[in-house]
């Protein structure tokens, strides 16, 4: 969607476990859910 | 074949305002995700700024991944947190652009602004503000940003392909869109996507 919409140089970081230990842990190993950092620019 | 947008905008915008309004009031209340600086340290935040901040500008931060680990903003930028919640991300990045740089927070929750609001002043922070606006449709005029910044909340838009449009049009040209949010590895079942009870819990 990023590419679509004319965002470039995308780029995606590590992915975090958001949710370990806490309440919502369960679904997120369900789904194989991580928070993960993306950066990106618009095309100038 | 499935619709891109899986639930009703309005109906999924009043239940995320209900569950972090509870964050802003309550915010070491029962939650399914951390939040504080328990959550800032997870995702590995520079603790040395973090413990520099009183408790008023941690202990409501609800995000899901760190914006700042892939670029460290830039002295004077001008920066816009979509989605400032209680103002936490705002209060970094004040930090990393400095005094002749400028921080807007959106958020749409009346007692996400108050927080924040109050914290900025308590640090006496004279380089961030904050507006009450959606993501759909932000105060903030065209090309104004050098970043646009986010954490956790794109997510909980019922239409990204809107949000990240309208992340374009207030950034200038060549400006950068530097944001965290969760993934799912798993595909999600097509009646979860549908649940809106589910986009929060």
């Amino acid at each position: 969607m990023l590419q679509e919409i004319g965002f470039v140089e995308i780029r995606i970081g590590k992915a975090l476990d958001t949710f370990g230990e806490a309440g919502g842990e369960k679904k997120a190993r369900q789904f194989d859910v991580y928070g993960y950092p993306f950066l990106a620019r618009k095309a100038g | 074949m499935a619709s891109e947008i899986p639930v009703d905008p309005g109906a999924l915008r009043e239940e995320v305002k209900s569950k972090y309004r509870e964050v802003a009031t309550n915010p070491h209340g029962k939650f399914h995700f951390h939040t504080g600086r328990r959550l800032a340290k997870r995702l590995e935040y520079d603790t040395s700024v973090v413990d520099a901040m009183p408790d008023s500008a941690v202990e409501s931060f609800a995000g899901v991944a760190n914006p700042f680990s892939l670029r460290r903003l830039e002295r004077g930028e001008r920066v816009v947190d979509a989605g400032s919640g209680a103002g936490f991300d705002c209060f970094i990045a004040a930090h990393q652009v400095g005094p002749d740089g400028h921080v807007v927070g959106v958020d749409m929750l009346a007692d996400m602004l108050a927080r924040s609001r109050a914290a900025a002043e308590q640090m006496g922070l004279r380089n961030v503000e904050f507006r009450e606006g959606l993501i759909e449709e932000m105060p903030v005029e065209d090309g104004w940003a050098d970043v646009v910044m986010s954490n956790g909340v794109l997510n909980l838009c019922a239409d990204k392909r809107l949000a990240f449009q309208e992340i374009w049009r207030v950034l200038r040209p060549g400006g950068w869109l530097q944001f965290a949010d969760i993934a799912n590895g798993k595909p999600v079942p097509e009646s979860a996507l549908r649940n809106i009870d589910l986009w929060t819990a």
